[in-house]
């Protein structure tokens, strides 16, 4: 078997969608790459036709067919409007597959992704200790945003990202969080922390523990969870260590019904093990049987909680704002989730809720796209920036860290004085 | 050589514009069709007509090979450096460079894509009507170089009546303006035309000035569902020849729409033979009138049942289903031999009966798919390259409809051009003093023939 395995084995586990392109062009129109670069290696077609100049022997692992693989968000909106129902982002996630098993990663990535993410602890050491370094050496810029050093400057490039939090997540909550004595429990969930919420953002995990335990949810928050594994499967093709990180997680949520996220881009990558990484039948049912568990929290608070109105209360900040939602490539396109967060939004007594233009366009962060091609990502964010301002909202919201992240950095980058928050953060 | 090449491509246009690494040639080394590619040397992006010409200049000197290209949507091959040579990309020639809502008029860079376009007009109220159906990725300079059409021609016509003027860069490199900004022009003889349709062998235009009109006010639209597709062609010529024009008239046969069905659940009719789509547009008035007596002449035709939409969203949603028709057609088989004949509107139930007759004969399933209001039909016959007999004999049946078109009076090609793919039966379709004189009129813009090379005619004639 390890003998005649197959150079392109990914690639043509979705060979349906390779062929299925009739080259008609319709996605130069929907790529927020080939928007800016208005070349044909931006875009479906091109990757896509070039994935097949592999197959055919015509091209090989070059430095520059890495470089055009790697240049798309994975955004899907090319997939959502394909004529042929294309879908070639996961052509070009099984190509990158192959190019690791036949070439492995480059440094530091490989050190990244096959040894740091994996290991969760000494992750948040290496994030805490890089985290002094943004302190004592970086400038300080607006608001509460500063530079950040060292591991997350591969982000940076003068990007404005938060700051690292002084206490983690998983220092500031117990494993099991129980409903206050006056609430009943209706049932037990666990809370899947994305490596955002847990190093940058924990008071919104701790603010949205607290929400659903006071609404009667006992929250539990393994400590054996890790990394998602979608900038490690996904963005960088790395499908042995994202196996690893796939068992760590579906094993850490063993035994609860349902494991709650607040990062789109983890959801859709806990629930993409199945499509992706499941090698074996064994691999394949246990996969698919956890991404039937993940739910955003969005859709869990409207599909399975069905709370009553007076559960949806503003906070401080939110009240009487004008609120504007971004979906996330990894909510709307990859899992269908669109009305779900903007029923929350309306819910909220006292919030006026405001629709942005090209709502569903991507904002360009795509995790470590974004760090390879920093000013690409920063034209697709410029657009998404104007979109908000046109909306004339107070507040953006979205249920992603990773595009809040980008919403804060072009919208300081524009002047746009609009603030972002996750959705979960209008809620008191 | 090549390194030389791109350096002084690069003196022209900037670094990044111009690629040559094997992985960006890939990329430009196909179009919409199934079976053509070929790989260029070099891929360059202007974005002005002065680095066009320099382009030009420099490729004329050394004789070599500049093949235009916009979106590569075209399905004709044309876009195909079938010599290699430079790839000149119109993309990044994007801006919309005037519309003028009083003369009616927009001046446009080649690169604009036809939907962005249409959505800046459709914020002033204004319209441009010819739409191929690759609206969202092919380029105004690409829908001018194959004077392109599309649903709305049968009552508006095609891309060449809405050319007022044109800025076109000569083999030579000269910048040449012709036409202008007026409705009315009668200056000599009509240069711009000459362009219009040229696939790319003439010249590289750079800048382009439309006419417009205003948005009709209100539109209807109707679906016809017929059991017998010759008496679906024929009720296309009838309702012409009841007086009315509709703004367009679709042909979908039983095939595709069984296709599409299964691609866009929505409830189609799947056991009829024939849907036609019609459109009636203009002031709400006429546009009531027209579509009574469309839906008479459909039902007097012998239509099984003759649907109007309600509203905005069920014609939309029956128009969408007609452009899906391409994707249908398409992912059918490995290999689609898709056609663009035209016939006389009148001859349409004749040659839907012969092509009945050509697939009894050959044994081919042939597929119909259309703009039957301009008596374009696109029938297409499915097999697969890599299987020689078979793709052969199923050349061979291509050739009988083509026969069968002509012998009806109709043409080569509606809308999609020659390019390579039907430059093979050129010489029976044209007068051959005229196939001359227009290779003479390419000798005398590009004596070293480097535009757009191997096009159109085939190259033994040259
Ligand atoms: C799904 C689909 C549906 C289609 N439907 C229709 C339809 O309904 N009607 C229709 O008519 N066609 C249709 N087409 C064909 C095609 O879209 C048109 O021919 C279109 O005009 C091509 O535009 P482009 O920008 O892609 O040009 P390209 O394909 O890039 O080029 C087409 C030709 O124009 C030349 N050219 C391009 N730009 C320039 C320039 N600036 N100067 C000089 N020459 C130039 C090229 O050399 C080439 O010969 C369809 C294609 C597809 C894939
Ligand atoms: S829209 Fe779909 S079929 Fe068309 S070129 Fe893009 S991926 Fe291919
Ligand atoms: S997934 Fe997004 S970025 Fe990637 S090719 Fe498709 S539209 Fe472009």
């Amino acid at each position: 078997m390890a003998l005649t395995a197959d150079r392109f084995e990914q690639i043509k586990r979705f060979e349906k969608d390779l062929s299925q392109c009739m080259k008609c062009g319709f996605c130069t129109f929907w790529c927020p790459v080939y928007q800016e670069e208005r070349i044909e290696a931006s875009v479906a077609r091109g990757k896509n036709m070039m994935i097949r100049g592999l197959l055919a022997g015509e091209l090989d692992y070059t430095q520059e067919y890495a470089d055009r693989l790697n240049k798309c968000t994975l955004c899907m909106t090319c997939t959502a409007n394909c004529p042929a129902k294309a879908n070639i982002p996961n052509v070009i996630v099984a190509a990158r597959a192959d190019a690791v098993k036949a070439r492995g990663l480059n440094f530091p990535y490989n050190i990244v992704y096959r040894w740091l993410l994996p290991r969760r602890r000494l992750f948040g050491w290496v994030v805490r200790f890089a985290s002094w370094f943004q302190g004592v050496f970086m400038p300080k810029t607006e608001g509460t945003i500063r530079h950040l050093s060292m591991f997350l400057s591969a982000l940076g490039k003068g990007r404005n990202i938060p700051q690292i939090a002084p206490r983690f997540l998983r220092q500031m909550v117990p494993v099991v969080n129980v409903p206050p004595a006056s609430v009943k429990t209706r049932m037990r969930v666990g809370y899947f922390s994305g490596c955002m919420t847990d190093f940058v953002l924990p008071h919104l995990g701790k603010h949205i523990i607290d929400f659903l335990t006071r609404n009667g949810v006992e929250v539990v928050v393994p400590r054996e969870q890790g990394c998602c594994g979608a900038p490690v499967f996904l963005g960088a093709g790395d499908f042995e260590a994202g196996r690893k990180m796939a068992d760590a997680n579906v094993k850490a949520f063993e035994g609860l019904d349902y494991v709650i996220s607040d990062c789109a881009t983890c959801t859709s990558a806990l629930k993409d093990y199945a499509k992706f990484l499941a090698d074996t039948p064994q691999r394949k049912k246990a996969y698919e049987k956890f991404a039937k568990k993940v739910k955003d929290i969005s859709e869990f608070l409207i599909d399975v909680l069905d709370l009553p109105a007076s559960a949806y209360k503003p906070s401080a900040v939110a009240k009487g704002k004008k609120v504007s939602w971004h979906d996330p490539c990894h909510l709307s396109r990859h899992l269908g989730i669109t009305s779900q967060p903007r029923q929350v939004i309306k819910s909220i007594s006292g919030v006026e809720y405001v629709e942005m233009p090209n709502a569903d366009r991507c904002c360009g962060m795509a995790g470590a796209f974004s760090m390879h091609y920093y000013d690409l990502s920063k034209e697709i964010g410029d657009k998404k920036a104007a979109s908000i301002k046109s909306t004339g909202a107070d507040i953006v919201v979205s249920s992603c860290p990773g595009c809040e992240i980008q919403l804060i950095d072009s919208l300081l980058r524009n002047k746009v004085p609009v603030k972002v928050m996750h959705i979960m953060e209008l809620l008191e | 050589m090549e390194k030389k090449l791109r350096a002084q491509l690069e003196k022209i246009v900037g670094k990044g514009v111009v690629l040559t690494s094997k992985e960006d040639l890939t990329t430009y080394s196909y179009d919409g069709t199934a079976t053509w590619a070929h790989m260029p040397e070099v891929v360059v992006l202007p974005t002005t007509a002065e680095q066009v010409s320099q382009i030009l200049k420099l490729a004329n000197d050394n004789k070599i090979p500049v093949t235009p290209r916009g979106a590569g949507t075209n399905v004709s091959g044309g876009s195909i450096p079938i010599k290699g040579g430079i790839v000149l990309c119109a993309t990044r020639m994007n801006k919309i460079l005037d519309i003028n809502k009083t003369n009616l008029t927009a001046t446009v860079e080649p690169g604009v894509v036809l939907q962005d376009f249409n959505l800046a007009l459709a914020k002033q109220g204004l319209f441009y009507p010819p739409d191929p159906q690759s609206f969202l990725g092919c380029t105004i300079g690409g829908t001018v170089a194959e004077n392109a059409g599309g649903p709305y021609c049968v009552k508006y016509g095609v891309t060449k009546q809405y050319v007022l003027g044109l800025e076109v860069v000569l083999a030579s490199g000269y910048i040449m303006k012709l036409g202008g900004v007026t409705v009315k022009n009668r200056t000599g003889y009509e240069l711009a035309m000459l362009f219009t349709g040229s696939e790319g062998t003439l010249g590289v235009i750079t800048k382009i000035t439309l006419k417009l009109i205003p948005m009709p006010q209100a539109s209807k639209t109707m679906m016809a569902v017929f059991d017998d597709m010759v008496v679906g062609g024929q009720a296309v010529s009838n309702i012409l020849a009841s007086g009315v024009v509709p703004a367009k008239i679709e042909f979908v046969d039983n095939f595709i729409l069984r296709r599409i069905e299964e691609m866009m659940p929505m409830g189609l009719p799947v056991d009829a033979q024939a849907l036609l789509l019609i459109m009636a547009d203009g002031s709400p008035a006429a546009v009531e009138v027209e579509a009574k007596q469309i839906v008479d002449t459909l039902k007097k035709s012998g239509a099984r049942e003759v649907k109007v939409a309600k509203d905005a969203a069920e014609a939309a949603k029956y128009w969408k289903m007609r452009s899906a028709g391409f994707a249908a057609t398409f992912g059918a088989a490995k290999t689609v031999l898709a056609e663009d004949v035209a016939v006389p509107r009148d001859k349409l139930a004749e040659f839907i009966g012969k092509l009945g007759e050509i697939s009894e004969r050959t044994g081919f399933f042939i597929s119909h798919l259309g703009h039957a209001g301009d008596g374009n039909l696109h029938p297409a016959i499915f097999t697969d390259v890599s299987d020689k007999e078979n793709f052969a004999k199923a050349q061979e049946a291509m050739e009988e409809i083509f026969e069968a078109a002509l012998s009806l009076g109709g043409v080569l090609s509606g809308e999609h051009g020659i390019g390579l793919e039907k430059q093979r039966f050129l010489k029976r379709a044209m007068d051959p003093v005229a196939l001359n004189l227009m290779i003479k009129i390419k000798s005398l813009l590009d004596p070293n023939h480097i535009l757009n090379p191997g096009k159109i005619w085939e190259e033994e004639r040259v």
